[in-house]
């Protein structure tokens, strides 16, 4: 399968922010994938894999991250992530 | 049958409560049935509602002078009353020597009668002390216990997982074993579980591709230890890719042993991962949360303060 590369922004949206709980709901759910994922706030770029990582990032409600996502479901991964962040982590 | 028999039990507490057995040694087969002592005082006054003949009946300074000042045939005859009542046995404490007819009527319905140079109230003390261990609630798990920088650990998980290899490393490194394999567990004053070997197999282990071995012959005495309260448990499982492993540990999971709630960790295992050094960790973490320092929330909190400060 080709692999690709795909980018998206995101705006966090739950109250809290990325907190402990939605860190390791996101990197639970980067884990799935086989992509290369990173993310990225102002000039901070960690992997998407580590918890202690996206924690760093301490985006709080209403900033904004990009999401990147390359290998061969690299599509499907962004996608993922852009449906947990948008749903808030179930938080709210 | 439950209950313990008067001979396991003054088998077992002669020292302590420095027991002698005067008369009645052929009933030494009855049994305590309930982890109490009485004073018969009320009885030995002819009041036998409610009496309570499941325990070990002691007679003090009190009973034995009330008993004194009896008219002899009623004493003989509330002596004999007391010990059909199918009472285990009767303690007498203080070295008190009972009157004459107390010796010969234990004799004759075989009651075990015992004196003791024990003050009343502190051989009931430690009687019920001992019996209340007896009477507690019992388990028998397959694991390893051992105290970890105080903390007593219980290491659970399937069979050839590496738990007695991970008691080893941690024996290696100055914590110390209580039970290998076989760990069993009492629950002490209705809530501390306290675990211990079985005491045949007590300090050896078996080790796949060694055999058995003795660990107090091996790393000496420090290693080990004969009780422990159990305060963590930590299951080992061989590492599964399928499975999301706690990445927080915000929310402390627990498990349930006789009755009580204690905190549990899943700990996969895999090549290169250093158990033992997970273990050690995970007792301090165990001591600081104790402490009341929580090292995931207090993370947590700071960040949600930095995020909401921006």
């Amino acid at each position: 399968m080709a692999e690709t590369k795909v980018r998206k922004e995101l705006t966090i949206a739950n109250r809290l922010g990325l907190h402990a709980r939605p860190a390791a709901m996101l990197v639970q759910l980067a884990n799935r994938y086989r992509s290369e994922i990173t993310i990225e706030r102002a000039n901070e770029r960690v992997n998407g894999k580590s918890i202690m990582g996206i924690m760093m990032l301490a985006a709080g409600k209403g900033s904004r991250i990009a999401v990147t996502a390359t290998g061969d479901d690299a599509e499907e991964a962004v996608h993922g992530i852009e449906e947990l962040v948008q749903g808030k982590f179930g938080e709210d | 049958m439950h209950g313990i028999r008067v001979d396991d039990f003054h088998r077992r507490m002669k020292e302590k409560l420095r027991l002698r057995l005067v008369a009645g040694g052929a009933g030494l087969k009855r049994r305590i049935m309930v982890p109490e002592l009485n004073r018969p005082g009320l009885a030995l006054a002819g009041y036998f509602d409610y009496f309570a003949s499941r325990r070990p009946q002691v007679l003090g300074m009190v009973e034995i002078n009330y008993l004194q000042d009896m008219d002899a045939a009623l004493r003989r005859r509330r002596i004999r009353e007391l010990l059909r009542r199918r009472i285990p046995c009767v303690i007498v404490a203080r070295n008190y020597r009972p009157p004459a007819e107390l010796p010969e009527e234990a004799e004759r319905q075989a009651v075990p009668l015992f004196r003791s140079p024990m003050v009343t109230m502190a051989l009931i003390n430690r009687a019920t002390i001992f019996l209340e261990g007896e009477f507690s609630p019992t388990t028998s798990l397959c694991g390893d216990l051992l105290e970890v920088f105080g903390v007593g650990i219980l290491i659970c998980g399937r069979s050839g997982v590496g738990k007695s290899e991970c008691a080893l490393g941690l024996i290696k490194r100055g914590h110390r074993i209580i039970a290998d394999d076989v760990v069993k567990i009492r629950l002490r004053e209705g809530r501390y579980l306290i675990g211990t070997g079985p005491d045949i197999v007590r300090h050896h282990m078996e080790i796949r591709g060694l055999g058995i071995i003795n660990v107090q012959d091996l790393y000496g005495a420090t290693c080990i230890k004969d009780a422990q309260e159990v305060e963590l448990v930590v299951t080992l499982e061989e590492w599964d890719a399928a499975k999301e492993y706690e990445r927080l540990g915000l929310e402390d999971k627990s498990i349930e042993i006789l009755g009580q709630s204690l905190p549990h960790l899943v700990i996969p295992v895999r090549p290169g991962r250093d158990i033992v050094l997970l273990l050690e960790a995970a007792a301090l973490n165990q001591r600081l949360k104790k402490m009341g320092r929580h090292a995931a929330r207090a993370l947590d909190r700071d960040l949600i303060e930095v995020m909401k400060r921006e």
